[in-house]
């Protein structure tokens, strides 16, 4: 497998988890984190391969190298900041695989192809499904 | 005409109370009610406490049948976001987002987001009125990327012609008054002592223009 070159921004706890599966995978990873704090421990992890700044400035993914990306993964806490991101990415830089976390499932409608969305993971919808189907599963066996 | 203003700021409660008082239909949506203090008691208009890209308050706010849409929060993502919908999904005919950052808001008009920089016009516009009075600013093309100003013809200019003041990309001669008449120059026109010159200018090459008018200082 020839190794991705990758974009997380984002590098709170479901990017720094992402970004180390993609890492032992054999990536090559980058992180874009406007809090110090989540910078800081990206640091402890990745190194030189964080920057420092607002992922929806496009000067600041330029900066992180993003003319040499191939995967974005937008995962920021804040679902107007990844719409903007995957737009920016999708029809200013051209990558060409864009992935978006959705914070609250409401706003899963807005994460579309037309916004520049190839896929969008909503952690709290899945999580929710997941524990859904397995009281479905085990719903007899609990009732005795 | 039905028109959505999201956020009621200061821009916002301003915009909205002109529009009512226009008689226009004006539905105001923010996060914070108490926000809608702002508003004129006499706005007649209909206030939603919401977050402006939830698709219900949206539809609560009549999106489906609103002729125009402002999305003028102090959030640059959210009114990107916002304007977004409204244009792509909803297909209202007119929509303008307020965008505080520059390099924002250069960008997404190339996306098909009508932006309005309340940063690159203010600082427009002081800029102006510190360095160029002799320029009268006439109107802003977009986020205030071109401009028009008029001036009266300045000494080194009477005689010359008008192909001389006009640079590729960045200055161009638009109309000429003379004599009370307002015509378009040909690129042969010569310009006279008290024509009234309008001319299109990006506004990076304000200086320039200056220069040419020998206006510097």
């Amino acid at each position: 497998m020839t190794p991705l070159s990758i974009l997380i921004i984002g590098a709170g706890k479901l990017g720094r988890e992402t970004g180390q599966r993609l890492t032992d995978a054999g990536h090559k990873l980058t992180f874009v984190e406007k809090e110090h704090e989540s910078a800081a421990k990206a640091k402890e992890i990745f190194g030189d391969h964080v920057f420092f700044g607002d992922g929806c400035d496009p000067k600041v993914l330029e900066r992180a190298g993003v003319s040499n990306i191939q995967v974005i993964i937008a995962a920021t806490g804040d679902d107007e900041d990844n719409l903007i991101i995957a737009e920016l990415a999708h029809h200013i830089f051209n990558i060409p695989c864009v992935l978006t976390r959705v914070n609250r499932p409401e706003n899963q409608w807005l994460f579309t192809a037309h916004r520049g969305v190839d896929t969008a993971f909503c952690p709290v919808a899945t999580t929710a499904d997941l524990i859904k189907a397995e009281i479905d599963k085990h719903a007899k066996e609990i009732q005795g | 005409m039905h028109i959505i203003i999201i956020g009621c700021g200061r821009v916002g409660a301003r915009l909205a109370s002109l529009l009512s008082s226009s008689g226009h239909s004006v539905v105001v949506i923010d996060k914070n009610p108490e926000a809608f203090e702002r508003l004129e008691p006499s706005f007649k208009g209909k206030t939603i406490e919401g977050v402006g890209f939830d698709r219900k308050t949206l539809l609560d706010a009549g999106i489906e049948r609103a002729d125009a849409l402002a999305a003028v929060t102090n959030g640059d993502n959210s009114n990107i976001v916002v304007a977004s919908i409204a244009a792509q999904d909803f297909h209202v005919p007119r929509v303008v987002a307020r965008i505080n950052d520059p390099v924002r808001a250069e960008i997404f008009p190339k996306l098909g987001i009508t932006t309005i920089s309340s940063t690159l016009w203010t600082s427009g516009r002081i800029f102006e009125y510190l360095i160029s009075p002799e320029l009268h600013n006439v109107f802003s093309v977009g986020s205030a990327g071109v401009q028009l100003y008029e001036f009266e013809v300045q000494p080194v200019l009477v005689d010359r012609n008008v192909k001389d003041l006009n640079v590729s990309n960045e200055i161009r001669v638009v109309a000429i008054t003379r004599e009370g008449v307002g015509f378009i120059p040909v690129l042969g026109s010569v310009f006279k002592r008290r024509d009234r010159v309008l001319v299109a200018v990006d506004t990076r090459s304000i200086d320039k223009l200056r220069a040419m008018l020998g206006l510097t200082n």
